[in-house]
């Protein structure tokens, strides 16, 4: 049976922990309104440029063919041209444990495409130091990593997207890739993430639903020109904004994983408190029990 | 009543304008200036840097833009810049503070630095100062 001292210096350890933990839940939930606004700032950015590639859809589809991979636009709008057996995964995830099952999610997608894609060049892309290092235990002779990026959340900033854009589409062009494809936490709601896996590149018109028929437009200084600014940044806006989502659905979380954690520290002090009681009500009954054999000893 | 045109400035970070109804834009295209008026046809334009105004109800109001495209299309004016802020926001001596370290990083040849970045920087921070004074 444990001592009365060592439930005491349990209760006093999982309380100190429980401290802990409430500091972490009351620092994300501080950073998430900040996460959050940043979201909701980058957002007009990402949705007007695919109301605007929307506007140019005829213009883009009507675009002549680029030279053999050559032209970042025609690669990726127009002339599929990549090699089918190369694809890349872009996988972004957490810097830290300690949120629940927010990067075990994503590890068991990405696994789950590996495997699915085994007999193929994949190409990694790493943001978070979880991601980086899970890949980096894997040795599969048909991955290499291109890119990693650790220790950016939670202050992500259009510079860290302005990387990562470049050196996906460097990647996508140089090396002549079928497609990548993207898995990471999207934020839902301050309660919930969504696990996305999407296709990244090639551009997919697909998920534009409205047809408006706009065409002639003019361009200045010209067609090619314009197109070449224009993917990248189109790609970088997105990227931005995927990295502000999975930013503030680590944060929300932390958090939740942080709240439950604490109240689960309060469950247990409760529990270990009545046994305490227990533990010294069953000592003192012991002691009492003592004195009144004793007594009858003696006067009997 | 004679037509407006609706202007929206956004760069990545955040929205400066959205949906204001202006009666001129004049945009500093890469070939040069470019007055965009009610009625223009459709048309993407790459911007430079330089400065992007407004008239608004015979008042003008200027901001540094840097780099990035503009849509125009059914009288509505999509600026997307890279970059854009305010003229009356614009601190000369930040700016010029901004020029000298990016140049004493250049002359460093030691170091290892972006020399694109650094001279990005210069000519970001020189278009600024250019429009701050235009404005004055």
């Amino acid at each position: 049976m444990e001592s009365l001292r060592d439930i005491r210096q349990n209760i006093k350890a999982i309380k100190s922990t429980q401290q802990i933990m409430q500091t972490m839940k009351m620092i994300s939930n501080a950073r998430i309104r900040k996460a959050q606004d940043a979201m909701t700032a980058a957002r007009p950015f990402a949705k007007k440029m695919l109301e605007m590639v929307d506007d140019l859809k005829q213009d883009i589809l009507s675009m002549p063919q680029p030279e053999e991979g050559e032209n970042l636009a025609g690669r990726v709008f127009v002339n599929r041209t990549g090699d089918p057996s190369k694809i890349g995964l872009l996988l972004i995830t957490g810097d830290k444990g300690l949120a629940g099952s927010f990067n075990a999610v994503i590890l068991r997608a990405a696994l789950q495409f590996l495997r699915d894609h085994k007999d193929k060049q994949i190409t990694l892309f790493a943001v978070g130091k979880k991601g980086r290092d899970f890949f980096a235990r894997l040795k599969m002779p048909n991955l290499h990593i291109a890119y990693e990026s650790v220790g950016i959340f939670p202050k992500v900033s259009y510079a860290h997207a302005e990387l990562l854009g470049e050196a996906v589409m460097k990647a996508f062009l140089k090396d002549k890739l079928g497609s990548v494809t993207l898995i990471y936490n999207d934020f839902k709601s301050l309660a919930s993430q969504n696990l996305v896996e999407q296709k990244l590149l090639p551009f997919d018109f697909e998920h534009i639903k409205k047809e408006r028929e706009e065409s002639d437009f003019v361009f200045e200084p010209g067609i090619k020109e314009i197109f070449d600014i224009l993917v990248p940044r189109l790609f970088k806006a997105n990227m931005y904004r995927i990295l502000l989502e999975s930013q503030a659905a680590n944060l929300a979380a932390t958090m939740n994983a942080m709240d439950a954690a604490s109240k689960n520290a309060g469950e247990l002090v409760n529990a270990l408190g009545v046994k305490l009681n227990k533990v010294r009500q069953a000592g003192i009954t012991n002691e009492i029990l003592d004195i009144v054999n004793g007594a009858n000893a003696l006067n009997g | 009543m004679p037509k407006k045109l609706t202007l929206n400035l956004i760069t990545p970070e955040k929205q400066l304008i959205s949906d204001l109804q202006v009666d001129m834009v004049v945009l500093p295209a890469l070939l040069g200036e470019m007055g965009i008026l009610p009625g223009h046809v459709k048309t993407i334009v790459q911007l430079g840097m330089g400065s992007l105004r407004y008239k608004k109800d015979g008042k003008e109001e200027a901001f540094a833009a840097l780099g990035g495209f503009v849509e125009v299309l059914n009288d509505v004016v999509n600026v997307f810049a890279e970059s854009a802020s305010l003229a009356d926001e614009i601190d000369e001596e930040a700016e010029k503070q901004k020029i000298k370290a990016a140049k004493a990083s250049l002359s460093n040849k030691d170091a290892d630095i972006d020399f694109e970045l650094a001279e990005m920087e210069i000519k970001q921070a020189i278009a600024r100062m250019k429009v701050k004074k235009r404005q004055m």
